[in-house]
């Protein structure tokens, strides 16, 4: 692993066992609710699913189709 | 016991019958669908779905009993046949997928709840330690790119390089657990599983290791049981809302030059957050005596607009309320439309004790009640010395912000005196109709308070000459600008005509006390940021009052779903055009605006109950 990974991999693990991720996660749960992020992404995956047939759709679908535009 | 007839439902509790039930109608069914399978599992194959159509027998919910002595028909519809179908799965709630069965054996609750506290939601220090330490892919090494672990053996491999599939498919280990969200994959089905059982755990776990780190409680969107959903569809009270659905609206009767309260009504029962608050039962009462409490009257009078009646309604309690508690505006002399909005929003205010507002209460000026949540802004004045330019600053919490117009005593224009004063962003005065940029331009214009105004500066510590600027520290959710009009002088009173001319859209932007600062400080002017939503406003009500002083008229312009508005006469509700509400500019007094982020909020309802209810409910 190069330094850059495992900068990131010693800030994750510090993050994680201070509990400050889990605290940082839902901050920006509540930002992105807040601003309508997570209702226009709702609304955007109902379209894709129209689309495609409920039958047809898998998560990774979903998520292919509105990792872009989120 | 075969021969016994089902037991009747018992009585629905208060709380389900006293309010009256949306029900948006999605649109075009599959995102019905979604809703429906998200609660029952995975879809069950073709064949049987078919069988559930076929043998699907329970009738359709009769329609509630005609409105007596109305007009007009009630407004649920037939339910659509594929929607009957969709009720029945609902009700039967499958296992996630087949593949589960095998897993679902032995104490696997236990090793499932183990695996949730240890690696996904770690709620003691020591389960996070472990959790930092050993949540990496076991191939790669690295703790991102979508980590899961296998559900039957100790690997953890991330998803999107495939190395927890490579896994999955040598050791025919079918089942891992995403370890941000908990979600279940499966690797026969290809796709993530819902399971009832294991949805339960799943959140009862989340909520444990988040208490623990003191995270909160996650919103999550109300879902109905089982129970519910059979006690709403037989709720005489449901009400299906289409895109012109007229649910909302409903005439006043003037109970006597009345018409000033009749109008401010009507823009608070169509202010978005308000209605929202009130129509989710959100009022506790403490008031000593309920029957003087106005937010319940309020709340009363949202489930008379929302009822769907379309006759009008006589607010003679709500009148009662305010003359008990608003004296200044007893009797049946015509009032100011704006002064009554003035004592409302206090009084309602003063009523909502019990309303979540416990906490913040400390500060009587600006406690988190409804009213202040939605009304309150902080109005920012500086006093700015003219010897050594100390600036003293205050803020004060408003509800409105009162325009002068010209045509007044006090001269409107030019804006301030000096050159410079006259140029805003670059834009000086044209000629022509007043406009409420204009009328906010003067407002938060910096004044020379004279030398007959001087303040005791505390850098110079003597009386100085100084200038004196307001800008919105903080906006409030509504905006609501009151024009005006009546001027009340020791020698006139006179009412003021001039036309201003305001906008559907808003931008406060320049209003604010940070654009002045960066003007100040020589900073470049940023053209409005079309990402940030958040000084936008979007008009929603206006108040209009026609007539002379004496005797005059109020009317109001509501707006209603996204582009609709109506015009309110008292009893009389019409349509209108955006064009007859843009053209009363001559008679405006007080305009309300919302906030962009409040009326995506309106359409956030309307998703929400497409989701939890069958078009057939």
């Amino acid at each position: 692993m190069n330094k850059d990974a495992q900068m990131r991999a010693a800030i994750n693990q510090k993050l994680i066992e201070t509990g400050e991720r889990e605290r940082l996660k839902e901050l920006l749960r509540a930002k992105l609710i807040e601003c309508g992020w997570k209702d226009q992404l709702k609304a955007h995956c109902k379209e894709v699913i129209k689309e495609k047939g409920l039958e047809h759709v898998t998560v990774d679908d979903l998520v292919a189709e509105i990792t872009p535009k989120g | 016991r075969s021969a016994r007839a089902a037991p009747a439902l018992p009585p629905p509790p208060p709380s389900l019958l006293c309010n009256t039930i949306f029900v948006c109608r999605p649109r075009g069914r599959p995102s019905f669908v979604v809703g429906a399978r998200t609660l029952a599992g995975r879809a069950a194959p073709p064949s049987s779905r078919n069988t559930a159509l076929a043998s699907s027998s329970s009738p359709s919910p009769p329609p509630p009993p005609a409105a007596r002595g109305r007009a007009l028909p009630p407004m649920v519809s037939r339910p659509e046949p594929e929607s009957e179908a969709m009720d029945a799965e609902l009700v039967v709630t499958p296992p996630g997928c087949s593949h589960l069965s095998s897993f679902k054996v032995d104490n696997w609750k236990q090793n499932l709840r183990a695996i949730y506290q240890c690696f996904v939601w770690s709620g003691t220090a020591e389960a996070r330690k472990r959790k930092a330490k050993s949540c990496v892919c076991h191939v790669c090494g690295v703790h991102l790119n979508r980590l899961h672990s296998c559900l039957h053996c100790v690997f953890f491999g991330c998803f999107t390089k495939k190395h927890i599939h490579e896994h999955a498919k040598s050791k025919r280990h079918n089942l891992a657990i995403e370890l941000m969200y908990g979600g279940i994959y499966c690797f026969l089905c290809q796709d993530y599983i819902y399971d009832k059982d294991i949805e339960i755990i799943a959140k009862e776990e989340q909520r444990k290791a988040w208490k623990m780190q003191g995270v909160g409680e996650k919103f999550s969107t109300w879902e109905p049981t089982k129970r519910e959903l059979e006690l709403l569809k037989h709720n005489p009270k449901r009400r299906k809302i289409t895109s012109n659905c007229t649910i909302g609206l409903r005439g006043l009767i003037n109970l006597g030059n009345t018409c000033f309260m009749n109008c401010i009504v009507q823009a608070l029962t169509h202010t978005p957050l308000l209605r929202d608050f009130f129509l989710s039962d959100r009022h506790r009462c403490e008031m000593q005596s309920p029957s003087s409490c106005l937010v319940c009257e309020m709340s009363s009078l949202f489930q008379e607009f929302y009822s769907g009646h379309r006759s009008p309604h006589i607010p003679y309690k709500l009148l009662h309320l305010v003359w008990t508690h608003a004296r200044h505006l007893a009797g049946y002399e015509q009032q100011d439309a704006h002064e009554f909005l003035i004592a409302a929003l206090d009084v309602l205010h003063r009523h909502c004790k019990g309303d979540d507002n416990g906490k913040k209460a400390n500060n009587p000026n600006h406690c988190n009640c409804i009213i202040d949540q939605i009304f309150t802004g902080g109005l920012q004045s500086d006093v700015t010395c003219q010897v050594c330019h100390g600036v003293s600053t205050t803020i004060d919490p408003f509800w409105d912000i009162s325009l002068d117009l010209p045509g007044s005593s006090t001269p409107f224009w030019p804006l301030s005196p000096g050159s410079e004063s006259s140029v805003v962003n670059g834009e000086s005065h044209v000629s022509g109709t007043t406009t409420l940029t204009d009328c906010l331009r003067r407002f938060t214009r910096p004044e020379h308070l004279g030398s007959s105004a001087k303040i005791k500066c505390s850098g110079c510590h003597s009386y100085q000459e100084s200038t004196k600027q307001l800008t919105m520290k903080k906006l409030p959710i509504v905006a609501c600008f009151h024009l005006k009009r009546f001027e009340h002088s020791a020698k006139l009173r006179r009412k003021i005509t001039t036309y201003v001319s305001f906008p559907l859209e808003l931008d406060m932007t320049p209003f604010m006390a940070s654009s002045k600062e960066s003007r100040m400080n020589g900073q470049y002017q940023q053209p409005t940021d079309s990402l940030n939503n958040d000084n936008k406003y979007s008009l929603f009500a206006v108040v209009n009052h026609q007539g002379t002083l004496e005797s005059g008229h109020y009317t109001s312009f509501i707006r209603q779903h996204k582009d609709q508005w109506f015009k309110c006469d008292d009893a009389i509700i019409t349509k209108a055009s955006i064009e007859d509400v843009l053209d009363s500019e001559g008679y405006v007094q007080v305009a309300f605006f919302s906030c962009l982020y409040s009326l995506v909020q309106w359409h956030a309802l309307s998703v929400y109950h497409s989701e939890t209810f069958p078009s057939s409910c």
